[in-house]
């Protein structure tokens, strides 16, 4: 075995030797400089390990959905957002407002119009614009539950320095307002992030150190909200960039940053956005790929729909409380964050020892992982036994535990 | 505006429905839409009384 000894200008050497195999082994050094990785050094989060504190195994991006893939309530179509329908959820785990009445429209929906890595992102058009005074204001958001930042230790001495990310595109240029902010609405951190070109995609990168004052919740409540602003008057406004600010209105949730462009403000601007990432550490890493069928669960932990396409598959069991009451069980597909509300879309079928049709399905009682609920028929046997399912049809039954 | 609903087993209301979008909503302190529900009692709303004989 030969080998190669560089010694060092005043002490020490480097001893560079040949494995003592057959054949030739080729070492291919780095086009720039650097540092070879030293045996037993942890590789960093921005070169894709798990870093030395962090450990990012599993959970790296605290958003939900943030590649905008998942669209259980809507499949893809547009959804108004106005005075009327002012806090609508849009794909899963993201939801707009236009708060105090505000006059301007937009929608909001899943489109496939991305940048290199993604096959969707959520689009934002604005109908009708308006220039908001006072607390009006329109936004889109996702509140992170508190369960998922406990690691973080907001609010204390011991606060971990999260980074948030996002591809964006508009059709106006300028600095855009995004807010995170605590469940108590009482601190804020806003940030302007800069779009230079319009219709080009724009990766945007914001380090934010941790809060060491405030309440943070690490329940099944709100842990941050964030809050993306296309617009709002001075009552929802931020006066304060890049720290932790006390908000003068605590209590009141902030949509604006002082100076921002206001997306509300014309008519027919566009908006995109996909790869929204928080993550914890100082550096903005690559978006955190799930697999769908997990990024689907996680999603609904906050709303599930019990679907029948039509197949007439079976929703639930149940029994005849009487001659006009259907009981049935529901049980979702995973845990949800709280009892959940309930909706029914369609037409369903109660099979007994024939088939009939529900005038109304409503809740009776729910629970985290289950919900009883109760089919408004007509004619059938008490006591008897049953379930129900699609009436032929796409039906659903829709359970939101949303934040 | 909100109607209760009576529980068909034990007569009693554990669920209020929203009528603007037709939502049932169950008594639990961490949903959100009680959580509304009880902010627009709370200004001095009262919902309509559940129907007699039915859920």
């Amino acid at each position: 075995m030969a080998s190669v000894v560089i010694n060092g200008d005043t002490s020490g050497a480097v001893t560079i030797s040949a494995p003592a195999v057959a054949g030739t082994t080729t070492l291919t050094l780095p086009t720039t400089s650097g540092t070879i990785l030293q045996s037993g050094t942890a590789v960093t989060e921005a070169q894709g390990g798990t870093g030395t504190t962090t450990g990012y195994y599993g959970f790296k991006n605290r958003i939900i959905n943030g590649a905008m893939v998942i669209d259980q309530r809507n499949a893809g179509a547009s959804v108004t957002v106005n005075s009327s329908n002012n806090n609508p959820n849009t794909l899963d785990r993201f939801a707009a407002y236009d708060v105090n009445g505000g006059s301007g429209t937009f929608t909001q929906q899943q489109s496939t119009t991305v940048p290199a890595g993604f096959v969707n992102s959520l689009l934002t058009t604005v109908g009708t614009a308006d220039t908001p005074t006072g607390n009006v204001g329109y936004s889109m958001y996702q509140r992170i539950e508190g369960l998922n930042i406990s690691d973080l230790n907001w609010g204390t001495a011991d606060a971990s320095t999260v980074t948030l990310s996002f591809w964006v595109r508009s059709s106006i240029t300028g600095n855009f307002p995004v807010l995170l902010q605590n469940s108590a609405y009482a601190v804020y951190y806003a940030s302007l992030y800069n779009i230079p070109t319009a219709n080009t995609w724009t990766k945007i990168s914001i380090t934010i150190t941790g809060p060491t004052t405030g309440t943070w919740l690490t329940t099944n409540g709100i842990g941050i909200d964030i809050n993306w602003g296309f617009g709002a008057g001075s009552g929802r406004t931020a006066g304060t960039t890049g720290a932790w600010t006390s908000n003068p209105t605590s209590g009141t949730i902030l949509l604006n940053v002082t100076g921002a462009t206001q997306l509300i403000g014309t008519s027919g601007a566009t908006f995109f956005i996909t790869g929204v990432q928080l993550e914890k550490g100082s550096t903005a890493t690559s978006f955190d790929y799930r697999p769908y069928g997990t990024e689907f669960n996680l999603c609904q932990r906050y709303y599930s729909a019990l679907p029948d396409t039509g197949a007439q598959n079976g929703l639930g069991a149940g029994v005849c409380l009487n001659t006009s009451n259907f009981y049935f069980v529901a049980v979702y597909p995973v845990p949800m964050r709280t009892a959940p509300s309930f909706t029914s879309t369609g037409t369903f079928q109660v099979i007994v020892t024939t088939g009939y049709t529900p005038s109304s399905v409503t809740l009776s009682a729910a629970g985290t992982t289950s919900a009883a609920l109760l089919a408004a028929i007509s004619g059938p046997t008490a006591a008897s036994g049953g379930f129900i399912r699609g009436g032929g049809s796409a039906c659903s039954l829709n359970f939101s535990a949303e934040l | 505006m909100y109607k209760l609903i009576k529980d068909t087993l034990t007569n009693e209301s554990k669920v209020v429905f929203r009528l603007s979008d037709n939502t049932c909503i169950p008594f639990a302190p961490d949903n959100t839409d009680y959580q509304t529900y009880l902010a627009w009692v709370a200004e001095g709303n009262t919902p309509q009384p559940a129907d007699e004989g039915t859920q």
